[in-house]
């Protein structure tokens, strides 16, 4: 028997079994979108950890970061620093939104937009953007998943066929198993995950160097201005460095995804506990970084896709059976981080976007819908995958800089200062969309030497700030009521689902 | 309050702080090894391990400051 078929089947098996345990896992919830998208509010330090972990940690640490070490160098530290700069910036922010979030009922990152600017239309705009970034998104995972299988796979089977049964099988454990069932699935996959990285980074030094002390000095001596900045390219310098961890270690938490997994939390001193202990989860990177680079000298004279080269190795020093847990690790890495992304872009456009422009729509309506368009979702994202790749490509490398243009709107105004207004937001993100995409349509991905995003979002932070001050600000008892729910000792009272 | 918010953003500032001062005044370079290591990649190895230590620090000032949140009763 070919041992592949081993893996392959190993890996259907537990795809199978993990989404099994997300549907039972999701059946504890409240049959209401409260309870599919937000857990009703009552995940504990552990599962919001592993929920959180598997936002964080996708096919992209699994596979891709070893990727940019190998291909791009040093600058592939920027990834561990933005997360911990995320996590500090979080230990307020997310208590915040959870406050705010069960004080008036909302479920959504455009809901405490269109809340806290008293503007339905911002909500609505905010909404539909953001849906639409976070699909392509999607299709940063499908890639994850075809890199996995065209190694393991080896055209054996046919790639598009076997990414579309493993979203189909995503959707379904969406469907049913909401995010309580993706955080189960989540805690199985990290678990995989932990043990695949673990061995592999224990292995490689020590089969292909004889160590981590003579794989370090080789890495010194013959490479060393691969693990330095600016890397191979000349082009991830120091400045970039820093305008990028600024740009996306505070634009963290604007992605909706990452915004809601405030929401499922069971209060503030849960995401708190998460702000303290995320960062060890950074050290899962590093080691796959230490294996990016390994390969360097490994793959040397060879022309290897950077994606593939965690496969390669596990391929390589894995016995068949190990091999299958480490390819089972690497598939859920690519599924199940899918599922919190397409289940927000569904309840945005069911609920701040359908919901809003046909006012009358009631709660179940919206559940429904929100849960069906995981459907359509998924089919556009893998539709995308398939005939606009160059396109998705591109979209990706700009989405962080597109998302984090929310920086003002959602952190300054949402939670510390009151003056900020609706116009202001909009005008800012008006300003921080046209840039970014005219800068990057012109091919500038970076500017004097730093990120493009960071630089626009001075000038949208400088717009916010100036046309805010020129509006008119919302109603101080609205303003009273939304900051006191975040600064003020009072009892939450729980608002209605709206 | 305001001793929990002053820890907070004590504890962003360090932790922003130290991943981007290191590489910038001292550890982007490859060698002189520290314990084995590259400098750079030795200092993202000390950074994640230091932060839980900050920021560990900071819910415990803001646990006894009574911040954000802190009037919510999330059982055991």
């Amino acid at each position: 028997m070919d041992p592949m078929h081993l893996v392959v089947g190993v890996v259907l098996a537990g795809v199978l079994i993990v989404t099994w345990i997300g549907i039972r896992g999701g059946a504890r919830t409240s049959h209401t979108l409260e309870g599919w998208i937000v857990s009703d509010r009552g995940m504990g330090p552990v599962m919001t950890w592993f929920l959180l972990g598997t936002e964080v940690y996708t096919a992209f640490t699994f596979l891709g970061l070893a990727g940019f070490a190998y291909a791009r160098g040093g600058g592939v530290f920027y990834n561990v620093a933005t997360n911990d700069v995320g996590y500090a910036l979080g230990f307020l922010l997310l208590p915040a939104i959870w406050l705010i979030g069960r004080r008036f009922g909302y479920v959504t990152q455009s809901d405490f937009i269109a809340g806290r600017y008293q503007s339905p239309k911002l909500g609505v705009f905010v909404a539909l953007c953001t849906a639409l970034i976070m699909i392509a998104y999607v299709d940063l995972n499908i890639e994850g998943l075809g890199s996995v299988l065209s190694v393991l796979l080896g055209g054996r089977i046919d790639l598009t066929t076997a990414e579309a049964l493993g979203f189909v099988i995503l959707t379904l454990a969406v469907f049913f198993g909401g995010i309580r069932g993706n955080a189960i699935q989540s805690a199985v996959k990290d678990i995989l995950m932990f043990l695949s990285i673990a061995t592999l980074l224990v292995l490689v030094p020590a089969h292909y160097f004889g160590g981590f002390g003579r794989m370090f000095e080789r890495l010194m001596t013959e490479i060393p201005d691969r693990i330095t900045m600016p890397g191979p390219t000349h082009r991830l310098g120091l400045s970039w460095f820093v305008t990028t961890v600024l740009l996306t270690g505070f634009g963290q938490w604007m992605w909706p995804q990452w915004f809601n997994v405030a929401y499922t939390g069971r209060g503030p001193r849960t995401l708190k506990l998460q702000a303290v202990f995320m960062p060890f989860y950074q050290l899962v990177k590093v080691a796959v970084i230490t294996i990016g680079f390994a390969a360097i000298l490994i793959f040397a004279g060879r022309n290897v896709p950077g994606n593939d080269v965690m496969m390669l190795l596990a391929k390589d020093l894995f016995p068949p059976w190990f091999l299958a847990i480490f390819a089972l690790a690497a598939v859920l890495s690519a599924i199940v981080p899918a599922g919190p992304i397409v289940m927000v872009s569904s309840t945005l456009l069911a609920r701040n976007v359908y919901a809003k422009l046909r006012p009358g729509t009631s709660g179940r309506t919206v559940f429904a819908l929100s849960r069906w368009l995981v459907f359509p979702i998924t089919l556009l994202a893998l539709l995308l995958a398939l005939v606009a790749h160059s396109l998705i490509v591109v979209i990706l490398l700009v989405a962080y800089d597109f998302i984090a243009q929310l920086l003002p709107g959602v952190l300054i105004g949402g939670i510390l200062w009151r003056r900020a207004t609706g116009q202001g937001v909009f005008a800012g993100l008006l300003f921080g969309w046209v840039a970014c995409a005219i800068l990057h349509l012109m091919g500038y991905e970076q500017v004097f030497g730093m990120a493009t995003g960071f630089v626009v979002l001075i000038g949208n932070f400088i717009v916010f700030f100036v046309v805010s001050l020129m509006t008119q600000p919302v109603e101080k008892a609205v303003l009273d009521r939304f900051f006191r729910t975040i600064y003020s000792h009072d009892p939450v009272t729980p608002g209605p689902v709206g | 309050m305001r001793t929990s918010l002053v820890a907070w953003i004590a504890g962003v500032v360090s932790v922003t702080g130290l991943y981007l001062l290191g590489p910038l005044l001292y550890f982007n370079a490859a060698s002189p090894p520290i314990l084995g290591m590259p400098p750079l990649y030795f200092w993202f190895v000390l950074v994640p391990l230091v932060s839980p230590a900050i920021l560990g620090t900071v819910y415990l000032i803001d646990r006894r400051a009574g911040g954000v949140g802190s009037q919510i009763d999330e059982g055991s």
